[in-house]
């Protein structure tokens, strides 16, 4: 439904950088860091519902990319390699920290965002969003929000297909509910 | 869920921005934790390959007192290779290098079978490590493969260091 306005945008990607940074460029690194940072953060905000979450894991994914650059051979996109990049290691924190997730306060930091014509504002959606269930929200969030394929989100997130299709299923209805959306 | 509940949530989904700007400038705190190069060695490779290096200085060393000389060219490379700090950097490729030569060296003097037998463990490290460099670098946060990566460079370390450790008293005492 979304996948065209998702990850994998059609943007041309700065090859030049990219082949800079794989090669020690850190200056070069600073500018990918610069053009794909909102986007990666993006996504770390809405996979983790927290602010410092995401800035914590938008941090660490930049760090896991300089490291694994030198071998990135470009069979995919450099985008959609730092966006699997991203969700590994929201997932690898929020199994470290599983605790402190479960007990804090969702929907901190997220954008809000002129919405005419809606009557919903955003705001509110970004907080129904946040505060899903975590397989719920990871698969509404990859799927329903960047564009990643059925496919692309159970491999991320390493869970089966049909899993991430019942998850996104189950994902719309508590929005549907949560906004107020069945009484329609 | 009906029609039209769905397609008023999919409008809603489909406003939300993909981007978002961090709150605040978050590059220092990227800067300051990155390795001055892409796929810096882990501190296990460190600390695995200055053991080696440390190893094969000892060797040189017992070789050349035993044998009444300066200690080979080798050596100085190998002493160097202490202050490595990455796979592809050229003074550990160089002590690594030497380090396999000496491998080698020990390999030729061991009965065919083993040598055979070596030669073929060290195939399949050198395969499986290039396995998974390839699916690292299509899934590189995957911690698993991470772990299998490093073992791989643990276990041809490891190789060398045996059969340069298991060789070396034939080697000094005849």
């Amino acid at each position: 439904m979304l996948q065209a306005a998702g990850a994998m945008d059609a943007a041309a990607e700065p090859d030049g950088l990219i082949a800079a940074a794989a090669g020690g460029d850190l200056a070069a690194f600073e500018r990918l860091y610069r053009q794909f940072s909102p986007r990666v953060f993006g996504l770390c905000l809405r996979l983790t519902g927290q602010r410092e979450a995401a800035e914590d894991c938008t941090q660490e994914s930049f760090v896991a990319a300089w490291r694994a650059l030198a071998g990135f051979e470009r069979r995919s996109r450099f985008s959609t390699w730092l966006h699997r990049i991203a969700v590994h290691t929201v997932l690898a924190r929020r199994r470290g920290l599983r605790v402190e997730y479960e007990v804090a306060e969702p929907a901190t930091g997220l954008p809000e965002v002129a919405d005419p014509g809606s009557e919903a504002p955003p705001l509110d959606l970004e907080r129904a969003i946040a505060s899903l269930p975590d397989g719920a929200r990871h698969v509404l969030v990859l799927v329903g929000i960047y564009g990643f394929s059925h496919a692309e989100a159970a491999q991320a997130l390493d869970i089966a297909e049909g899993t991430c299709k019942a998850q996104l299923h189950r994902a719309r209805g508590l929005l549907a509910a949560a906004l107020g959306l069945e009484t329609q | 869920m009906n029609e039209s509940s769905q397609k008023s949530l999919d409008e809603q989904l489909a406003i939300l921005p993909r981007d978002v700007a961090p709150p605040r400038n978050l590059w220092p705190g990227i800067a300051g934790r990155l390795p001055r190069s892409p796929r810096r060695a882990r501190p296990w490779v460190y600390a695995a390959a200055a053991g080696l290096a440390g190893a094969c200085v000892a060797s040189a060393l017992t070789w050349a007192v035993l044998h009444g000389r300066p200690a080979p060219g080798a050596i100085a490379v190998a002493a160097r290779a202490l202050t490595f700090d990455e796979p592809r950097n050229p003074r550990y490729v160089a002590a690594r290098d030497s380090l396999e030569l000496s491998f080698r060296e020990r390999l030729a003097l061991l009965d065919p079978a083993t040598r055979a037998r070596i030669e073929s463990s060290l195939a399949v490290i050198r395969q499986a490590h290039e396995d998974i460099r390839r699916a690292l670098a299509s899934d590189p946060g995957s911690a698993v493969l991470e772990q299998l990566w490093q073992s791989t460079w643990h276990d041809e370390l490891d190789l060398y260091d045996n059969v340069v450790r298991a060789t070396q008293p034939t080697m000094t005492r005849t």
